[in-house]
């Protein structure tokens, strides 16, 4: 009797702590979730004249779609083939640029359609927006960082006929990368161009695409609703960033992490809500060394922001909450303007390091091939990054002119020769450069103009960090004193 | 970081920061070298040990206390005057990017099974040629009438004592923190140039190795009254504390001797070595000609400027006396 007693003393002692447990493990979870903190959506339909069957309101279908054009472009520019008589590689890239896939027709290339590592719901891009393309949206400014008094898209065309004329789509003679030019700019011309010149921008202002207005006729979303959603998308960030570390996020960009990205559990990557893109990959990487919180500053913006216009329900923003969100925006474009000066610091680094394997390869006569693809690799993406941070709202800045002369139209190579324009019929023209030393110390005066002009703090691939953590080893002098 | 807390940072650093040469460690190994020597080497009892290095007259004479006064108002001054000078970082800067510039001096890429060796080599190369630019500073601040100025202020101590390093014109601090910063910002610069990332100091406690050995083996011990002496072919070599003593004595023989910190080998090759063989050093200081009033911080200040002024405007004088008189002769021919 009385072990009995004892036993279901225990067994009642042992369910109320279970439950207790339980209680608080599954309310701290309701909680994380109800305070919109844990994850970007879903958040209720406020628009007053909608009527439809609607629950959520968060729609970036074609910003994802976007995301997906960026990486199919990417794939594409290293397909280059100068003796395709019918210019294959250059009309499919256009069609990746051009189309809004409301035919479903776009194949999704990257990340792969039928990997069983990483498998991925959608497998073509019109099943996330059919009214989506790149070059609609690409920044209509005339492009300084560039030859040829060029606006964005015509930019990004003249690369990818380039490209599509280059075998793999590297053009050894001149310097240029395209997958990586191309890529990296897009990066900036569209993605970073439409949300920090665009949605966050003029149409975070009172009277442009008003919350107490559907975004367009028979939306169930508001004006203010969608245009921040649309930014969220083009920062390319999953849903559930907030529960993820830096690694798991980088992981899902590499697609190596599939119980990370799968959030809902169903087994696929949600290529809309679960998958971590382009400027967001990058923010990752720099997190990753735990010195910076770019992904994460963001993205909670972005859902504090969405908070807070859902708050409103429907209602006209106030001036006070107008303030608030011009207070998220420059939390959001502050990161993300320092993400792209990021990695133009830590291509400067590279392409510094890689030069350095030229000298080596002129001077002992071996090894040219390997250290000129890895140059031209990193010159691309540093040139590819440096346009993209001309594509924010300003883009006539000294620091960009002071940016764009160091680094000029196209790398220094071997010969001493570089691009510095281009002819009426779309050749390149060519100079003689000074020194590869000299280019060097362009790119150390670019890695001190980024760290100078921006709030730096991963920058990777620092060429004199090691030089200036010696010399606070030994330290400065604080006292005067005698020897 | 507000003012004062500042200012005790800087203090407490200099006591506790192993790169410092007044670290207490540094101290402490002074203390016990100095009863070893006097116990061992002097056949001194303990308590006669004891009461001849903690000297009370000495500690606590005008001297020593006009020592303790700048190194606490020097602080201040140098909290206002560093942030304008030029960093290491620039000038290291500067050098690394000339460097680029010319094909003489080019990166090495270090043989893996040496790659060990690079650290050690930078670092004594690195204490090697700061030891040097510290011997031409410090015998260009006895050489030139205008630097003497300003440096007499330390010479005017009549004990030494570890603190006496801290008896220093501000003017003379700017000069030393340049040095330091030239030497810094080059050696380092030459040395990242050619080996990269390879290159590191090889620290004790975070000191440099070279330097934690010649403090810890009483590099205080200098600018006190312990009189230690080496054999005298290693005085040729190293610098010992009776060496510096010697430089800091009233005689006249002794005026312009021994001008390194460590090494001998400088004031060797220049002829102005003076080793503790048949030398004797009665008083330490400066004439009265020299320094008026040696232990008024006022005047311990304001002397410098005296002195320079007094230079620039004989100088001026005489020249245009001189002018006056050529042109004198010149009409009246």
């Amino acid at each position: 009797m009385y072990k009995s007693t004892n036993m279901s003393k225990r067994l009642t002692k042992f369910t109320f702590v279970g439950a207790l447990a339980c209680t608080f493990m599954v309310s701290s979870i309701g909680l994380v979730n109800a305070d919109g903190h844990g994850v970007y959506g879903p958040f209720p339909i406020t628009e007053k004249s909608y009527n439809g069957p609607k629950k959520n309101s968060v729609s970036y279908g074609g910003q994802i779609a976007r995301q997906l054009q960026h990486n199919g472009l990417k794939k594409l520019a290293s397909k280059g083939n100068p003796n395709d008589p019918t210019n294959g590689p250059e009309k499919k890239m256009l069609s990746y640029l051009n189309t809004k896939d409301k035919s479903q027709t776009l194949a999704i290339l990257d990340p792969a359609p039928n990997s069983s590592k990483f498998p991925i719901k959608q497998k073509m891009i019109g099943e996330l927006s059919g009214g989506a393309n790149l070059s609609g949206k690409a920044d209509k400014r005339i492009q300084t960082s560039w030859p040829g008094f060029m606006s964005g898209v015509d930019v990004i065309k003249f690369m990818i006929k380039k490209a599509g004329k280059t075998k793999g789509g590297v053009d050894t003679r001149n310097g240029m990368n395209y997958p990586q030019l191309i890529s990296k700019y897009t990066m900036g011309a569209v993605l970073y161009h439409q949300a920090c010149d665009n949605y966050l921008d003029e149409k975070m202002t009172a009277d442009s695409k008003p919350n107490n207005k559907p975004y367009k006729k028979g939306a169930y979303y508001t004006g203010k609703e969608h245009s921040w959603d649309e930014a969220f998308g083009y920062w390319g960030a999953a849903a559930h960033t907030m529960k993820l570390t830096a690694a798991q996020s980088y992981d899902i960009a590499k697609k190596k992490d599939l119980k990370a990205a799968d959030y809902n559990n169903d087994g696929v990557v949600d290529l809309k809500t679960e998958m971590t893109y382009a400027h967001a990959y990058y923010a990752s990487s720099y997190d990753k060394t735990g010195k910076t919180n770019y992904l994460k500053n963001v993205t909670k913006a972005f859902i504090d922001g969405r908070k807070l216009i859902t708050s409103a329900n429907g209602n006209k923003l106030s001036k006070a909450q107008l303030d608030k969100i011009q207070d998220y925006v420059q939390i959001i474009c502050g990161n993300w303007e320092d993400v792209i000066a990021e990695s133009v610091f830590k291509y400067a680094g590279s392409t510094y390091k890689a030069l350095g394997k030229i000298e080596k390869a002129l001077e002992t006569g071996s090894g040219m091939d390997a250290a000129m693809s890895k140059y031209l690799k990193y010159w691309g993406e540093l040139k590819g990054f440096a346009m993209a941070l001309q594509s924010g709202p300003n883009n006539t800045s000294d620091t960009f002119n002071r940016l764009n002369r160091m680094m000029g139209f196209g790398p220094l190579m071997p010969n001493l020769s570089q691009v510095i324009g281009i002819d009426s019929s779309g050749n390149y023209i060519k100079d003689q450069g000074s020194s590869i030393g000299y280019y060097k110390v362009h790119m150390l005066k670019i890695q001190k103009l980024m760290a100078k002009e921006y709030a730096l703090k991963a920058k990777v691939n620092d060429a004199t960090g090691g030089m200036a953590a010696l010399l606070e080893k030994v330290g400065t002098k604080k006292s005067a004193e005698n020897d | 970081m507000e003012f004062h807390t500042q200012i005790i940072d800087t203090i407490y650093e200099n006591f506790f920061d192993p790169k410092k040469r007044v670290f207490v460690g540094y101290l402490f190994s002074a203390i016990i070298i100095s009863f070893l020597w006097l116990g061992f080497v002097k056949k001194k009892t303990l308590t006669e040990c004891f009461y001849k290095i903690f000297n009370k007259s000495i500690f606590l004479s005008k001297s020593a206390k006009a020592d303790y006064i700048l190194f606490i108002i020097n602080i201040i001054i140098l909290m206002f005057l560093s942030p304008i000078l030029i960093t290491q970082l620039a000038i290291a800067t500067i050098v690394f990017e000339y460097l680029h510039s010319q094909t003489f001096l080019m990166p090495i890429e270090a043989n893996l099974q040496y790659l060990w060796l690079i650290p050690y080599f930078f670092t004594i190369t690195y204490f090697v040629i700061d030891d040097l630019t510290k011997f031409i500073t410090h015998a260009l601040m006895h050489k030139i009438p205008i630097l003497w100025e300003i440096h007499k202020t330390h010479h005017s101590a009549r004990v030494l004592t570890p603190i006496t390093i801290f008896r220093t014109h501000p003017l003379e601090g700017v000069i030393f923190i340049v040095r330091s910063a030239l030497t810094q910002g080059v050696v380092i610069a030459l040395f990242f140039y050619v080996y990269g990332n390879n290159i590191t100091f090889v620290t004790i406690l975070g000191a440099n190795l070279m330097s934690f050995w010649f403090h810890l083996l009483g590099s205080n011990l200098r600018h006190s009254h312990i009189w230690i002496n080496y054999w005298n072919w290693l005085e040729k070599i190293l610098i010992s504390p009776a060496q510096h003593q010697i430089h800091h004595s009233i005689k006249k023989e002794h005026y312009n001797k021994n001008f390194g910190v460590t090494f001998a080998i400088w004031d060797y090759f220049f002829g102005t070595l003076c080793t503790s063989k048949d030398n004797e050093v009665c008083k330490f200081g400066i004439t009265k000609n020299e320094h008026k009033y040696e232990h008024n911080i006022f005047y311990l200040y304001l002397s410098p400027f005296i002195g320079i002024y007094r230079i620039i405007s004989k100088n001026f004088i005489s020249r245009f006396h001189n002018r006056n008189k050529q042109t004198f002769i010149i009409k009246n021919q």
